[in-house]
């Protein structure tokens, strides 16, 4: 009786390792093959917080590779440096129907240093590995763990990493003590783990199947908003022999600043007295700082300095005083020390920089989020915003690199949420006039100016002090027009609080206007031409534009004597929807041919059927942009 | 008794190059006032004040001054013989945008037994304040040395209290244990310099292979004799003490459409041809191609796995046994090999693993693959030899002696009759006979088990050709609607196949361009030969778009040019001081008829054209014509040269420039009632 039981407990072992281990391709169903260059076919991530320096985390994950393009699912890559470190990994190959081909282990993977460009000693190493296999479709699973010696960033669980890649299985384990204080976050799953407590350890378990693979689609929102996640982050915690703990922005904040700033912001007594003496003869707090940051700008640069604490502690200021370089965080650091000399007080802000409009979430407080800082200053009723690492941009601009989301400021007080200004349509202006004098033989020249602002400004701040070469080769890219050519080319910077970058040039477009039978062919929007936007059927996600714009362009046309006006009527195109307008109109004032085109995109989130609308009023807009006159030469 | 050979070589990257290959013969005059090492520090106002005018307004910093000193010496603590290279710069920084160079990077070699080392870096920022130079030294602690890979190491620092006109100076030595390549000066930086000196010291016993790379020439050169340079075992050596001297040397500035900046930046190459021992003995490393030949053949990495046909004496007669002659032989063969063995994205002239392996594990780098093909293609008694060659990244063949480790690449040549097939193994979706885009560059050398070697050009053996076809009717809401077909062959149809073949299916691929496309509806879509990629790839597109409003005008324009118009001018630039490299020649025809139905007569049309390019380079013709109901438009494109020299530029600018301006042009159709 006995025996019969264990040899049915073992068989159900058995007939469960198997199910679980067959990677015949033919087992996928057929909707996770649609649109799918890989599949996740089982992948189990286990995280298990024995302590808080002591943090094990083992991944077992079972990828089918459908084709070249999946490749990159089948890719490993493991970040390691003197607080993470690979216990282990393995793995194996499996063919289309599922039986293995090779394994590997550790010794097959490459090994490298993660420095990007000029960066000043990165603690941080990767180990690679990618299969070499050339018949589709193969599965590769791999086996590793990896020790973390902190648990202040826990890894994330994003069970379907991109758009072209589905999911069979997915879940995501964790362990803790059962007296531990964690806070989890949850995007986008629906149910509730499954969680078993006993005496030594709570165990909670993520789970999902059958996540189809789908069309990447353009004007997408942040993948935050559709994505399934968990993050967790732990009350107590230790990092890099630093011990604290949090349950929001407030105390996080507070920590960060108490023992990571804190210490970091003395100078020595003769930097403070040069500061003082540099403002003496300035009335507020805003032109002190002014003259501070304009001090910063002329004595330092950006050198990126990822060494210590992962990253996240700023060398002193007294060093950066020393050297006149540091990272973003040494030289916000930096300011703020120059700023404290003077009595000024200002936030070191943790912000998510990039194009793209990040937040920090204000429900869930942890270090994982952010990757920039940026200085604040809460002067009294004007706030000012500091980017410490650029030494063109102006005093109290923050560019399209940190605008219009939630920072996260570490003050002496605790953190604190503040959202940096926006740059709106309105104000993202992009404003030309020029005027063309056409010759007989359609040659055109004339004065073309430009003035840039808003987000507008930062697309053209770093052609300012670049050489005339470089200058001509970005002309060149911009305008890109058969035989244009361009002299006296000069860029003025204002450089105020709203800055505004105004672009000045002589252009020659030797035979722009073509001539055939009698005719002069004339496109009238001569630099300016939008272009179209891919259709998408069945649009599935929200339509996100994430920053408006208005652009003007004024070209006043000279035409030549041999041109008969009688014939050019006046001309006008309007079009209107929920993401922006349009109006372009042609007149005629005696031989003077003028063309004027307005364009203003509004940002925001539109449902997603609303997708074809925006596609055809770009597409009306790229037709209208091709407008071109046949005007009839005298005969 | 000076027993060095020296001779400078310069060799240059053209296309004639057999014509510019040419020897410096070293000058005789000493009219030149040869600079020693500059002190460290000794800036002076003329350096602050330096016009950066006189050689370059447009640069963000120069080079003032860079002296560079080679030897050979004892290393005491091992007793080996190592090189020690002393370097000294001097930057004078004019702006911000110059401030890059002060992030030092040098790259050091290791491997599990030696490395490079780095010994006595000094580094300093000067600042002219209040009418004095102030000196700010950099930290030792301020170096950082990174692990970069397996066999490099870098070492990186920064230069502290950087300013507009700051000066900087560095200065280094480095040991090596390198002597075979001795130590490559480079003469031409991003930025331009004023003066840079290069003083080696060559042991009489060695003797090197000395070429100078690049457009610009030494302004000196001088080669002077050092009694007793080197002790070695008792004897004292004598030495060549030769220098190198280049003044105002222009800022190197890469452009579009170039192959491997080191074939055009200026620099000095060693490598060493041979030894001799203190017994008199002479050791050869540099040799004829007769050595290298013996060599390669013999070599178990490579010609040991040539020889291997018994390998594939099974399985090669069980594929081939179909084929009716040698060609199709050949083709099965080498989609059997293409199918079978994956390339591992490694180059190289050798083996990684030995063929059977690399077939066993179904991967390999590509002189596995290729080297597999060739004993494959031999086991069916196929005469086929091997290639060595450079790949177009890594830069021109010196081809005035073997330098075998300019080649970084073998594919294999298929001789049937009075027939050769390049082939290479590693790109499935290319045809038998066409090389990857990357091999293109130049010449490759013939490597044949039997037979001494020699050099063939490497021109790719198939145009780029694509045909558009379009025939349609235009219909009574103004919509052209009709059938689209392409061919394309050679690095087009590839092109295409990589493109489609990035979708999961076919129709996904279509899906995708008929969204990219928003002015034009694809209805129906025919993809052939997708992967029988020795036949022309052919797609069918049955399309629909609308050229005007429908509103039935008896009057109305049309253009076209529907199918690939040109409105950019891909070579824009007013200068071009390197050669444009496109790798093949091209060639693209459109062909359109439009039934249009009624009766219409062409009030106007784009001219029809035929222009061309000096020496054959190339041709434009377009005709369009309206016969009875159907309007016709005809368009040949054709470069016919890979290469055009820099003289050719404005040639070429022009000839688009005519395209661009004729395509502006449109129809203009009248009804007739």
């Amino acid at each position: 009786m006995k025996y019969t039981l264990v040899l049915i407990s073992l068989l159900a072992i058995f007939n469960g390792a198997f199910a679980q281990d067959n990677y015949d391709v033919d087992l996928i169903p057929g909707a996770l093959r649609n649109r799918a260059n890989s599949c996740i076919r089982n992948e189990e991530t286990v995280v298990d917080m024995r302590a808080p320096e002591n943090v094990m985390v083992t991944v077992k994950r079972a990828i089918t590779v459908f084709n070249e393009n999946g490749e990159d699912e089948a890719r490993l890559v493991l970040y390691y440096d003197k607080n993470t470190s690979i216990k282990a990994i393995k793995g194996e190959v499996y063919n289309a129907v599922g039986k293995p081909i090779s394994k590997f282990s550790q010794s097959d993977f490459s090994d490298m240093s993660v420095a990007d460009g000029f960066s000043l000693f990165v603690d941080s190493r990767v180990k690679h590995y990618l299969p070499n296999i050339n018949q589709y479709p193969y599965t590769i699973v791999y086996n590793y763990e990896i020790r973390n010696k902190q648990n202040l960033i826990i890894p994330r669980w994003i069970p379907k990493p991109g758009d072209d890649v589905s999911v069979e299985r997915s879940s995501y384990t964790f362990i803790s003590k059962p007296t531990d204080d964690v806070r989890i976050k949850t995007l986008n799953f629906t149910g509730e783990p499954e969680v078993t407590i006993d005496d030594k350890q709570k165990k909670m378990i993520w789970k999902t199947s059958n996540i189809l693979a789908v069309k990447t689609e353009p004007f997408s929102p942040d993948p935050e908003t559709y994505r399934t996640s968990v993050q967790i982050a732990p009350k107590q915690f230790t990092y890099y022999n630093h011990k604290g703990s949090y349950q929001n922005w407030e105390e996080l904040g507070k920590w960060v600043y108490n023992d990571l700033i804190k210490q970091r912001n003395t100078l020595a007594p003769t930097t403070i007295s040069m500061v003082k003496d540099l403002v003496k003869n300035e009335k507020s707090d805003k032109d002190k700082a002014r003259k501070i940051y304009q001090y910063l700008q002329e004595k330092t640069r950006y050198i990126s300095v990822q060494i210590g604490i992962g990253g996240m502690q700023p060398i002193a200021a007294s060093e950066v005083d020393r050297l006149g370089y540091g990272d973003c965080k040494a030289l916000v650091n930096y300011m703020q020390s120059l700023l404290k000399a003077v009595d000024i007080d200002s936030y070191y802000c943790i912000v998510e920089a990039g194009n793209e409009k990040v937040s920090v979430d204000p429900q869930f407080a942890d270090l994982a989020q952010g990757n920039h800082i940026i200085l604040c200053l809460p002067l009294k009723g004007d706030t000012i915003w500091l980017e410490c690492t650029n030494q063109k941009i102006p005093f109290g601009y923050l560019g399209d690199f940190t605008d219009d989301r939630l920072v996260f400021a570490c003050t002496p007080e605790g953190g604190k949420l503040l959202r940096t200004p926006k740059l709106t349509a309105q104000n993202n202006l992009q404003v030309r006039k020029v005027s063309l004098n056409i010759k007989d033989d359609g040659t055109a020249n004339g004065n073309m100016n430009t003035v840039f602002s808003g987000s507008q400004y930062d697309n053209s701040e770093s052609i300012i002090g670049k050489s005339l070469i470089e200058q001509q080769k970005f002309l060149k890219n911009s305008y890109n027009i058969d035989n244009i050519d361009f002299e006296n080319i000069t860029y003025l910077q204002q450089k105020t609080e709203n800055p505004k970058v105004i672009e000045d040039i002589k252009v020659n477009l030797r035979h722009y206007a073509n001539i055939n039978n009698g005719k002069m062919y004339l496109q009238l929007n001569a630099f300016n031409v939008t272009r179209s936007i891919p259709e998408i059927k069945a649009r599935r996600l929200p339509v996100y534009i994430n920053r408006g714009y208005t652009d003007e362009d004024t070209i006043i046309y000279s035409l030549p004597d041999n041109i008969s006006t009688d014939f050019i009527l006046p001309l006008k195109k309007s079009f209107e929807s929920d993401f922006g307008t349009y109006e372009s109109n042609v007149s005629l004032d005696g031989k003077k041919l003028i063309y004027h085109r307005k364009i203003k995109i509004i940002d925001g989130t539109f449902p997603a059927e609303k997708y074809a609308l925006f596609s055809k009023f770009m597409s009306d807009v790229n037709m209208a942009d091709h407008l071109k006159l046949m005007l009839s030469l005298k005969k | 008794m000076l027993n060095a050979r020296f001779k400078l070589l310069q060799y240059l990257p053209t296309h004639s190059m057999k014509k510019i290959f040419f020897f410096l013969l070293l000058s005789s005059t000493y009219l030149t006032v040869f600079a020693q090492n500059f002190d460290f520090g000794s800036i002076t106002y003329d350096d602050y004040e330096f016009d950066r005018k006189k050689l370059d307004s447009n640069a963000n910093a120069v080079v003032l001054k860079e002296f560079g000193t080679a030897r050979v010496e004892i290393d005491d603590a091992t007793g080996r013989l190592e090189l020690l290279f002393d370097y000294h710069v001097k930057i004078k920084i004019y702006n911000k945008e110059g401030f890059e160079n002060a992030n030092v990077i040098v790259p050091l070699y290791k491997d599990d037994s030696r490395e490079e080392t780095i010994n006595d870096l000094k580094a300093s920022t000067f600042n002219y304040v209040n009418g004095r130079f102030v000196e700010t030294p950099m930290d030792k602690k301020a170096t950082f040395f990174e692990n970069r890979s397996k066999y490099t190491k870098l070492l990186k620092f920064t230069l502290p209290n950087l300013k507009e006109g700051s000066i900087i100076e560095y200065s280094y030595r480095l040991k090596s244990p390198n002597l075979f390549n001795f130590k490559t000066w480079e003469f031409q930086w991003k930025i331009p310099k004023v003066i840079s000196e290069y003083l080696v010291y060559i042991p009489g016993i060695y003797n090197y292979n000395v070429s100078l790379r690049g457009y610009q020439k030494l302004t000196d050169q001088k080669v002077e004799l050092a009694r007793e340079c080197l002790r070695l075992n008792g004897a004292n050596i004598d030495c060549s003490k030769i220098t190198y001297l280049m003044k105002d040397i222009p800022a190197f500035i890469e452009e579009d459409n170039m192959t491997a900046p080191s074939n055009f930046k200026s620099a000095i190459y060693f490598e060493l041809s041979d030894v001799t021992n203190p017994s008199g003995a002479k050791t050869s490393y540099t040799k004829t191609w007769k050595d290298v030949d013996y060599e390669l053949t013999s070599d178990k990495s490579f010609g040991s796995q040539m020889k291997r046909k018994d390998f594939y004496k099974e399985i090669v007669p069980a594929i081939v046994k179909d084929a009716p002659d040698d060609l199709t032989k050949a083709k099965v063969i080498f989609q059997y090999i293409k199918k079978q063995i994956k390339w591992d994205n490694y180059y190289g002239i050798y083996c990684a693993d030995n063929i059977k392996k690399s077939f066993d594990n179904r991967s390999g780098n590509v002189a596995n693959l290729n080297l597999n093909l060739i004993a494959a293609l031999s086991a069916a008694n196929l005469d086929a030899e091997a290639v060595i060659l450079s790949t177009r990244e890594n830069g021109i063949i010196n081809k005035l002696y073997p330098v075998i480790s300019d080649f970084n690449y073998v594919v294999a040549k298929l001789n049937i009759g009075d027939k050769s097939y390049m082939l290479d193994a590693t790109e499935p979706l290319l045809p038998f006979g066409l090389l990857p885009l990357r091999c293109m560059n130049d010449q490759g050398r013939v490597i044949n088990l039997k037979k001494p070697s020699y050099w063939i050009d490497l021109k790719a053996s198939q145009k780029t050709v694509t045909n558009y076809i379009l025939n349609g009717k235009l219909t009574n809401d103004g919509k052209i609607v009709g059938t689209l077909t392409t061919i394309s062959q050679g690095y087009a149809a590839y092109a295409k196949r990589k493109e489609i073949k990035k979708y999961s299916s076919p129709d996904e691929y279509v899906e995708k361009l008929d969204d990219r496309l928003v002015k034009i509806k694809i209805s129906e879509h025919e993809i052939n030969n997708l992967d029988s990629v020795d036949n022309p790839l052919t797609e069918k597109y049955e399309i629909e778009f609308t050229v005007n409003d429908g509103s039935n005008k008896k009057e109305f324009y049309l253009s076209p040019f529907f199918i690939n118009a040109i409105s950019k001018n891909p070579f824009n630039l007013n200068v071009r001081t390197y050669p444009v490299d496109l790798g093949a020649a091209s060639d693209e025809r459109i062909i359109i008829n439009i039934d249009l139905k009624d009766k219409y007569s062409l009030l106007e049309k784009p001219k029809n054209l035929a222009i061309a390019l000096p020496n054959s380079g190339g041709k434009y013709l377009l005709q369009t014509q309206l016969d009875e109901n159907i309007l016709s438009l005809s368009q040949i494109l054709q470069f016919n040269n890979a290469v055009y020299q820099p003289e050719e530029y404005p040639f070429l600018k022009e000839f688009y420039s005519k395209i661009i301006q004729n395509q502006k042009v449109e129809y203009l159709l009248k009804r007739a009632d």
